[in-house]
């Protein structure tokens, strides 16, 4: 049963509740809505599911974008209400009707509503008795090609994940499952599909079909995946059973080396580490980093303001022939008077146009879609204002959009947080976590700079223990700038390096603890394990995720992957994720700035950084305007 | 050179050509035509003096959730109708109070502006600064404490914005929800929030000299922050949303936009 039906204007105020339904909402889940959802543009999605104070509601909405209209429909997430959907349509449409700006009781709405639900719930009871009366005709269909409709399905799958870069790993899992298990399983799925394949492959011989399946899965194995750690990804599927075995004897005796490929373990000792004294003072000639000037953090942002108008021109290029319904003479005509309401269809090419621009600009393709989905939906309905083409109204909708996401939801202001804390006489904890060679070492060592240069003491802490000259860099990078470095080598458990680390900048006052950790692909389990152990064990202030500007579609998945990983190994009540992003990089990327967006679309974190070069200056804030007009141009 | 004077000649025909024409034409005509001319910049020139004249814009600010939207239509309509969600958009409406109502008399209409707190949707505000003739900045008294950090960072950039500034703004600092039990006092509030802007003050100025954040400074150095110390005039002032208790805001709009 639907738990509340709620109709408020885009100010916020609440024109209509159902009376009939009495029970009062746990907790806030419209509040909750408007806040993660609404105005973090997801609003092509379609529900959002509410969990907390002992309620999980499944929330439904739609946009009356005309007249500013929110219509919300609540209900419990076990029940499966079918209608909920028709019904809000319905409900729209009637409450436009009698709407009236001046107007802010409408109890003569309830019994309009509840005609409009009776008539829902019909519909949908109709709908699924059609349902029920056709699936048993297509099950007797299909006996006779039960085997042969499992090895197509299994032959889809591929042809179908082959295509797609993003989600390889799990097609290679569901290749794997389907060619094993799967002929049942193959069943269900392509039920809708395998029918009509089933009459149009005809008789096929089975062992050709699965002759070809295993040759298409090796090869796209040996292909591996683009993007980053490709073969190690096919290569570890294989592997990971003799890493977790590997793993369990190493806790009585010292780590095992960690191995990558198939090939023997080295058995010699690789820690090339020179011996050092006491003062950490070595043989080799040291260049103190002298100052080198301003970071480019505290630098004004000085663009050339280009001319504001949008080259209209130019969108008479994107509007190609392919859309071209009405004449131009119409087109222009009602450019003038201002239309009656926009369509989807309206919407498309625009929206078509504008995904691909942000497309070619390094947008995850996912995040693209999402985004044109959003405007879409805040747009569908609205009267044009005259004298505007709807290139342009998308175009104005966009850029409010992505002005939204990019501006940060809290405050990015590091050194009031750093000073909060000196008063509460503990260290300030960043962990820089990331994907292997984005960047890390070296852009801590430009935090390291730029917080130097506000007067605030810095303590490194090399907790990346892995990689063979790891410490040795952090420990050049501090004598260059003179600040204190915690350190214990190699082969060492990070998290307990990070925690004694942070033990000793309590004792010798330095305000900022800067941690620095390996590198680890986002599918690596015990990788991820290990890293929030470390996060859980030492409670950072700022969990920084360092990104470079030149990853693709891959952002998306590394940072949900990252974010879901740190959320589900913390312990309950204590889900502490990326808080931050440091985007690196910034400076091979000419105008693709599209990683940006990904990455804050996805994680909802504020972008707090952005090196842009390889010495101490190069870090500077990211600039919303500048970034949006790039994206847009 | 013979170019140049064929050009001459060229424009001395056009010349004489031109003045022919003018004299042509009906005098009557003439004179009705450069009238009209005369008339329509005069109206022209006259409207924009008279637009400088004081905007009656007040802006209702502050945190998402410290009840702006409530007191926005308790001013107008004098309930709150059936609650309120977080706002998306601004609210904007050109009203004499409810209150004010029953007074008789032409009594001028405020444009009252609510602006959405969330801090995604904070360029908002930047919008309307330009024209707000008195800025009212609504803080929860009730869940005052968790929020006092951000609330006075959102303060303190209204307060160094470029416009405020020049204009000499003034401010009030709304407690709201005050028919609550455990809702903070006035003083209380007004001192956390001065000792939280003298810290923002000395993490901000640390920053180098090309902090493009905030545009001014305030306070006078070497002096812990007190409000007075601002040259706009910035007062403490209580209300309940809910119940209606509106009486200090209406009479600090009124002190500036005149009946």
């Amino acid at each position: 049963m639907l738990e509340q039906l709620l109709i408020f204007t885009r100010g916020g105020l609440i024109l209509w509740t159902c009376k009939e339904i009495g029970n009062a909402l746990k907790g806030s889940p419209i509040d909750t809505l408007i806040r993660s959802c609404l105005l973090e543009e997801r609003s092509g999605d379609v529900s959002f599911n509410y969990d907390a104070h002992g309620a999980a509601y499944t929330l439904k909405w739609t946009f009356h974008n005309d007249l500013g209209l929110v219509f919300v429909a609540v209900y419990q997430r076990i029940l499966h209400l079918l209608y909920v959907d028709d019904l809000l349509s319905l409900v729209k449409q009637s409450f436009a009707e009698i709407y009236d700006p001046k107007r802010m009781a409408y109890d003569d709405f309830d019994e309009t509503f509840r005609q409009l639900r009776k008539e829902a719930e019909s519909r949908a009871e109709e709908l699924r008795k059609t349902k029920q009366v056709g699936k048993p005709l297509g099950n007797v269909k299909k006996q006779g090609q039960v085997s042969k409709s499992g090895l197509e399905g299994g032959n889809k799958r591929i042809s179908e994940s082959g295509g797609s870069k993003k989600d390889d790993g799990d097609g290679n899992k569901a290749k794997v499952g389907n060619l094993t298990n799967g002929h049942s399983n193959g069943n269900h799925q392509m039920e809708d599909d395998s029918q009509t394949s089933d009459l149009a492959n005809g008789k096929e011989n089975t062992t050709d079909n699965v002759a070809l399946d295993l040759s298409k899965l090796q090869k796209l194995r040996s292909k591996g995946v683009r993007g980053r750690g490709g073969i190690r990804k096919a290569d570890s599927i294989g592997n990971k059973g003799s890493k977790v075995t590997a793993a369990e004897p190493a806790k009585k005796a010292t780590k095992k080396n960690r191995v990558w490929d198939d090939a023997a373990p080295k058995q010699e000792k690789l820690d090339f580490t020179d011996s050092v004294d006491e003062n950490g003072n070595n043989d080799h000639v040291d260049i103190v980093a002298a100052d080198q000037g301003e970071s480019m953090m505290d630098k004004e942002e000085v663009f050339s303001s280009d001319s504001e108008s949008e080259d209209d021109d130019e969108p008479g290029s994107d509007e190609k022939p392919e859309a071209k319904k009405k004449g131009w003479f119409s087109s222009v005509f009602q450019s003038i008077t201002g239309k009656a309401n926009l369509e989807r269809t309206d919407l498309e090419p625009a929206l078509k146009a504008l995904k691909e621009r942000l497309m070619t600009k390094n947008v995850a393709e996912e995040i693209a879609g999402k985004l044109c989905e959003s405007v879409e939906a805040s747009l569908e309905g609205k009267k044009l204002a005259s004298f505007t083409r709807i290139s342009s109204t998308v175009q104005g909708a966009m850029e409010d959009a992505l002005v939204r996401i990019l501006t940060p939801r809290r405050s990015i202001d590091i050194l009031r947080d750093v000073h909060a804390a000196k008063e509460q006489r503990r260290p300030y904890v960043v962990v820089f976590v990331g994907v292997n060679g984005v960047g890390k070492s070296t852009n801590l060592a430009k935090v390291a700079y730029w917080l130097l240069q506000h007067n605030v003491s810095v303590m490194m802490a090399a907790c990346d223990t892995f990689r063979s000259g790891a410490v040795e860099q952090l420990r050049t990078h501090a004598r260059r700038l003179q600040i204190p470095i915690f350190e214990k080598g190699y082969e060492k458990d990070p998290a307990v390096v990070a925690k004694e680390a942070i033990q000793e900048a309590t004792r010798n006052g330095s305000d900022v603890v800067l941690v620095d950790t390996a590198g680890r692909m986002q599918d690596n389990e015990p990788l991820m394990r290990a890293l929030s152990k470390l996060i859980n064990l030492n409670n950072p202030d700022l969990v920084l995720f360092v990104g470079e500007a030149l990853v693709g579609n891959d952002a998306v998945d590394q940072l949900s992957k990252f974010n879901q990983k740190l959320s589900d190994l913390s312990p309950t009540g204590n889900r502490s994720l990326i808080d931050g992003i440091l985007l690196t990089k910034f400076d091979t990327i000419d105008d693709k700035v599209g990683a940006a967006l990904s990455m804050v679309y996805i994680s909802g974190a504020p972008v707090m950084f952005v090196g842009c070069g390889q010495s101490y200056t190069d870090l500077k804030k990211l600039n919303v305007k500048s970034i949006v007009k790039t994206l847009l141009k | 050179m013979e170019n140049f004077e064929d050009l001459k000649i060229l424009v001395e025909q056009w010349s004489h050509q031109g003045i022919e024409y003018l004299q042509k034409i009906p005098p009557t005509q003439l004179y009705a035509a450069i009238g009209v001319l005369l008339f329509t910049t005069l109206l022209l020139l006259s409207i924009r003096l008279v637009r400088r004249t004081k905007s009656n814009t007040v802006l209702l600010s502050g945190l998402t959730g410290s009840g702006k939207t409530v007191l926005f239509y308790q001013l107008r309509d004098g309930s709150s109708h059936q609650g309120t969600v977080t706002s998306m958009e601004p609210n904007e409406g050109t009203f004499v109070f409810h209150t004010e109502n029953t007074k008789k008399g032409k009594i001028k209409p405020v444009h009252l502006v609510d602006v959405p707190g969330h801090s995604r949707l904070r360029p908002k505000l930047e919008e309307f600064l330009p024209q707000a003739a008195a800025i009212v900045f609504v803080v929860d008294a009730l869940e005052f404490l968790p929020n006092c950090r951000a609330a006075s960072e959102y303060l303190y950039d209204i307060l160094t914005n470029g416009n405020v500034v020049k204009k000499k703004t003034p401010v009030l600092l709304c407690c709201n929800k005050t028919d609550k039990l455990t809702a903070h006092t006035k003083e209380f509030i007004r001192k956390q929030m001065e000792k939280e802007i003298e810290k923002l003050r000395a993490s901000r100025s640390a920053v180098s000299t090309a902090d493009i954040a905030n545009d001014f400074t305030i306070g006078i150095e070497g002096e812990v922050f007190s409000f007075s110390h601002c040259r706009n005039k910035i007062t403490v002032a209580e209300a309940s949303g809910l119940t209606g208790e509106t009486e200090q805001i209406q009479d600090f709009i009124r002190e500036y936009i005149k009946p």
